[in-house]
């Protein structure tokens, strides 16, 4: 496909020759190439990827995909459409994954708008459906309010699997998570639980990674498994931390200050003495102190075993999608 | 400026004059304002604010309660210029303030407060001082308490008995990302619904609620 664009594009040139700077400039401006280069200079400034060749090849790609579906999308032949749909599908999911990996969690403006861009991807499956006649008729239901309506459930659900398998977390490890978070196949996602999901699971994978390098610190230099009652501690400090910061909980001494300069905000105030409380009982002095008052028997933990507690921590914070 | 005040009463002004007060025509030059505390009530002071209304100099004095319970007259400012010249406008209508760091002597246990207020200019037809306060002096212990956690705080280097055991360093760092992490999740959770209406997974004609 690459080949033939090129191919098209050179002939285009052979025809009219340009001997005069003018006429190169009309035919730059005419092909909208500035535009082409500017979007995918933006892109790259944003993703910052390692592989800047490969980058701008997958972004070049999936602009050209992107541009044919455009233009046949409209078409009526149901059959043609119903053959095509699930490697359409495929296809959309695919690149909508790739503009979920661009940016990492933490760029707060740049993920969002990535996630943006994947949702309005993969909302485009539905009207995509309209024409179709099989059994899938629920699909034309929901895609009849508004252009879209949401991500199909089942896309959805998909979507949140393939980013915590590309994430290096183990399927066992994420289904828990999955499962507060998933949707039936035939509900229609709308954006705020799309972006509350793929989020989580961003952080998820962060979050299991960091869990594997810490039970290797646990571990030590030692090679073998880490003793059960250390890994224990380790994670009851966090445990601990977790629920000092929650919401609604927190020690009581967060009622008692009343400092004048902050009465006008009384929750922010609360909420930072509870974090300054939280952070208090991970620091390295009261880690060394858990870890010290382990007692040295009792067994060891494996690495899975550690990762699934770790994980348990996490998604019991988790609010189920309902 | 701080915004705690004390209940007072100002009592109104007392002219001093030489001579009699219904056959001298001249204006008085000094006038004489008490400012008292409800009784059994005392005040340790740290500021006295006002409004001034073309008064040149101002003295004060402290009516204190000491141990024993007697009480004292002093003078804790003596002739304090409001108005650098009294014939001109300049400081006339200011407000001012008088802090217990420029008092001669330590404002503490006061039940009344007397202000003798001096205009020597004759240009001036009236003169007096506005919108009386007494600021009290904070306690600062009994709004700061000390949360237990602060005190717990406990350093590496006292516990020296780390043999075998991993480096609370890392392990630390990694628990406080790992922490940071599922804050994040928390904070960015959204309160939006799919807006399902099945109860237990089926949508039964009978659970459904009229409600």
């Amino acid at each position: 496909m690459a080949e033939k664009r090129r191919s098209g594009g050179t002939s285009g040139m052979s025809e009219s020759k340009p001997t005069k700077t003018d006429t190169e400039r009309e035919f730059l401006s005419q092909a909208g190439v500035g535009e082409l280069l500017r979007g995918a200079l933006l892109k790259m400034v944003e993703a910052r990827s390692e592989d800047p060749m490969g980058f701008l090849a997958d972004h070049f790609c999936n602009q050209a995909s992107e541009a044919e579906n455009g233009t046949g999308g409209c078409c009526s032949d149901g059959d043609l459409l119903n053959l095509g749909a699930g490697a359409h599908e495929q296809q959309q999911l695919s690149r909508a994954l790739w503009h979920l990996r661009l940016a990492h969690h933490s760029q707060r403006s740049a993920f969002s708008n990535n996630v943006r861009v994947a949702y309005d991807l993969l909302t485009q499956t539905g009207p995509q459906r309209r024409g179709a006649v099989g059994p899938s008729g629920p699909a034309g239901q929901c895609s009849s309010n508004s252009p879209g309506g949401g991500v199909r459930g089942r896309l959805y659900t998909h979507t949140l699997q393939c980013l915590c398998s590309e994430g290096g977390v183990p399927v066992s490890t994420s289904a828990p998570l999955l499962r507060r978070l998933h949707c039936q196949d035939h509900e229609a996602v709308p954006y705020d639980i799309f972006r509350h999901g793929v989020l989580t699971c961003a952080v998820f994978s962060d979050y299991i990674r960091r869990a594997q390098r810490l039970y290797a610190e646990v571990c030590g230099p030692a090679e073998g498994p880490a003793g059960r009652t250390l890994c224990l501690a380790v994670l009851g400090t966090l445990h601990e931390a977790l629920e000092t910061s929650r919401s609604n909980g927190g020690s009581s001494d967060a009622n008692h200050y009343s400092n004048a300069n902050a009465k006008a905000n009384p929750y922010l105030e609360a909420k930072v003495s509870r974090y300054l409380e939280a952070s208090a009982k991970i620091s390295p002095g009261k880690l060394a102190q858990a870890m010290a008052g382990a007692e040295p028997a009792g067994g060891n933990m494996d690495a899975k075993e550690f990762e699934d507690a770790a994980a348990e921590l996490f998604i019991a914070r988790v609010r189920v999608v309902c | 400026m701080s915004v705690n005040t004390v209940p007072c009463t100002v009592k109104p002004t007392v002219t001093l004059q030489i001579g009699d007060a219904e056959t001298d025509s001249s204006r008085p030059g000094v006038y004489v304002i008490d400012v008292t505390l409800p009784i059994g009530q005392t005040v340790n002071i740290q500021e006295i604010s006002f409004k001034n209304y073309y008064t040149a100099y101002v003295s004060v004095r402290l009516l204190r309660r000491d141990g024993e319970g007697a009480a004292k007259w002093t003078t804790c400012l003596r002739n304090h210029c409001l108005m650098p010249s009294p014939h001109t406008e300049e400081g006339s209508q200011d407000y001012c303030s008088v802090y217990r760091q420029q008092m001669l002597i330590e404002p503490d246990n006061v039940t009344s407060v007397r202000l003798i207020l001096r205009q020597p200019s004759s240009a001036w037809l009236n003169f007096s001082v506005e919108d009386i306060k007494i600021h009290p002096c904070l306690n600062e212990d009994s709004e700061w308490d000390i949360p237990d956690w602060l005190s717990d705080l406990t350093q590496v280097d006292q516990l020296c008995d780390l043999q075998g055991l991993p480096d609370p360093q890392t392990v630390s760092s990694s628990i406080q990302q790992m922490w940071a992490l599922t804050e994040v999740m928390q904070t960015n959770q959204t309160t939006a619904s799919i807006g399902r209406f099945d109860v237990d997974g089926c949508y039964d004609i009978n659970l459904l609620s009229f409600t």
